[in-house]
């Protein structure tokens, strides 16, 4: 993977869903391109997927230690 | 904002699968028109069931082993329980367990076997025509096992293994059984001579020597306990096996929390098993050990309650909504249902007018007490979500849209929890005291408390008639983009 210009934190931990669907969404209309999302949910956001998917964005996700996930959206 | 940070250089990531480019885990759940499809039949069979009761309340003033109870019972199982909870299941299974529903086709030729089947089955068992009962509860039974085969490939597919998906197995196993149980019974209580003569060769002449074989193993046990067993494979096996099952995810899920305890947990599923497993034999075959059983089931909702609380005071939200409200009701009454399954599990108690209603009464707290009140409190969550996803999801980021709790009156669903207590409680009294006025009474406020659901039910869809989308930067007091 290619380091991206510049990475965008986001902690949607604590949020009721889908309130972590919709702040990463909102963040990801600000991402200029080649930047790249680093968003921190309580779980996996199953629903985040196909809307990455439809928006044109490429998505990776680890599980952590403690069971939150790290999704990283990348703008091409 | 942390520029230039490469992915190998963050820290504490554990190895799992990847998913890179585009996402694999992309639609999980089926889309929106079929759990909707599933959930609206539901409201409908609820709506006409809380109807009935109104109409004619003589139903629960009298003991039950007759064909407006049993046709009464049907409906609010097969229509209103089966229909929401399998719809449910076919959208929560696959988000919850983080994998894919294995087949939306197997699904849509469910839900069509499934609607015929109850309709039928509830029709025919008020004209007592077992025989077509029988023939309805074979398309149902169909509907069934495509339902059990789907949701077990599902599961195949999970990749972490947990108590929900022990639980939604466990309950895929007596949902099976508690149809094939329901079946025999109504081989059982046909006469074939009707084909005498017709099938003298081939398959259909085993299929008739089968059924008069399962016909003659059935009359040996005694029709009422018969019933019972059935009536628990279904109420404990399938929904309350779900209920603690689901609960486990969806609970921490919208209050904020974790499970506490996966040992707690995973007991509390375990034992639900056992007791179950020794109640049906006890049941049908009127065994003393029928308390010891019935204990058994009660210690693992014990179990289940403490975890709960347990969870619910590890919580990170504060208030609860009303939808949480709604099932920790249900949860709560489990205790008097508990209390009624000792009594009426107690060895030598005498069957009399007062133990009868004492039966109808527990059968009604369960379905409609524990059951529905769960089922509507889970509703308020996944209506409005499925809508909102369904409708909004593609705007998010690119226009204002409504939050989930701007999609229904709170009020109403207010109103609606406190008149289906009072509802509860009024026909709860009119059962014991076989008092129809009171029982016409308690189900008008248990009708007001469906009204109310439907009232939001309707706000709810009309969001997918009438998106109310409006630009990034307006107020929530700005007139919508009509589309």
């Amino acid at each position: 993977m290619t380091h991206p210009a510049e990475v965008i934190e986001l902690d949607a931990r604590g949020l009721e869903p889908p309130q972590p669907l919709v702040s990463i969404l909102e963040a990801v209309t600000t991402l200029s391109p080649g930047a790249m999302l680093r968003a921190r949910t309580d779980r996996r956001p199953m629903h985040l997927y196909a809307q990455l998917q439809e928006r044109g964005l490429t998505c990776e996700f680890q599980e952590q230690a403690d069971g939150s996930f790290i999704t990283y959206i990348r703008h091409h | 904002m942390e520029a230039s940070l490469p992915i190998s250089a963050t820290t504490n990531l554990t190895p799992t699968r990847p998913a890179t480019g585009t996402s694999p885990l992309g639609l999980n759940a089926p889309a929106i028109k079929l759990p909707l499809a599933f959930m609206l039949t539901g409201l409908a069979a609820l709506s006409v069931g809380a109807s009935w009761i109104v109409i004619q309340p003589s139903i629960l003033a009298s003991y039950h082993y007759n064909q407006n109870v049993v046709a009464l019972t049907h409906l609010f199982v097969l229509g209103w329980i089966c229909s929401i909870v399998m719809g449910a299941m076919y959208q929560l299974v696959p988000v919850a367990l983080e994998t894919k529903l294995y087949s939306e086709r197997l699904a849509r030729w469910q839900f069509a076997f499934h609607l015929v089947g109850f309709i039928g089955m509830v029709w025919m068992f008020r004209a007592w025509n077992m025989k077509q009962v029988g023939h309805f509860g074979t398309l149902l039974t169909i509907g069934v096992g495509l339902f059990v085969f789907n949701i077990a490939r599902t599961l195949w597919r999970v990749p972490k293994w947990n108590v929900t998906a022990t639980a939604v197995t466990a309950a895929l196993f007596w949902i099976s059984l508690t149809v094939i149980a329901g079946l025999s019974i109504a081989t059982g209580k046909c006469v074939y001579e009707s084909t005498e003569g017709l099938a003298t060769k081939g398959g259909v002449s085993m299929l008739i020597t089968g059924l008069r074989l399962l016909a003659g193993f059935v009359s040996r046990f005694d029709a009422i306990s018969a019933m019972h067993a059935h009536a628990h494979l279904g109420g404990v096996g399938f929904f309350t096996m779900l209920i603690v099952g689901i609960s486990y995810k969806l609970i921490p899920m919208f209050t904020l929390s974790e499970v506490q305890s996966q040992r707690r947990a995973g007991l509390s599923v375990g034992l639900l098993n056992l007791g179950l497993a020794g109640s049906f034999i006890a049941i049908l075959l009127r065994s003393p050990w029928k308390l010891a059983f019935a204990l058994v089931t009660i210690t693992a909702l014990a179990i289940y309650g403490w975890e709960l609380r347990a969870i619910l005071r590890a919580r990170k939200r504060g208030p609860l909504d009303w939808g949480i409200h709604y099932f920790l009701t249900a949860v709560a009454l489990f205790g008097p249902l508990s209390l009624l399954a000792v009594v009426l599990s107690w060895p030598g108690l005498p069957l009399n007018t007062f133990t009868g209603q004492l039966e109808n009464l527990y059968g009604f707290l369960g379905l409609l007490g524990v059951v529905s009140f769960a089922i509507v409190g889970m509703l308020y969550k996944i209506i409005p979500f499925l809508i909102w996803f369904g409708v909004y999801s593609k705007h998010i980021g690119r226009a204002r849209v409504p939050a989930l709790a701007d999609m229904y009156s709170p009020r109403l669903q207010m109103i609606g929890y406190w008149s289906f207590l009072a509802g509860l409680v009024g026909i709860s009294v009119g059962v014991l005291c076989g008092n129809e006025r009171v029982i016409r009474f308690g189900s008008l406020l248990f009708t007001t408390s469906v009204v109310a659901l439907l009232i939001n039910g309707f706000k709810i869809l009309s969001h997918a008639a009438c998106p109310q989308i409006m630009p990034l930067g307006t107020s929530r007091s700005a007139k919508p983009i009509t589309k």
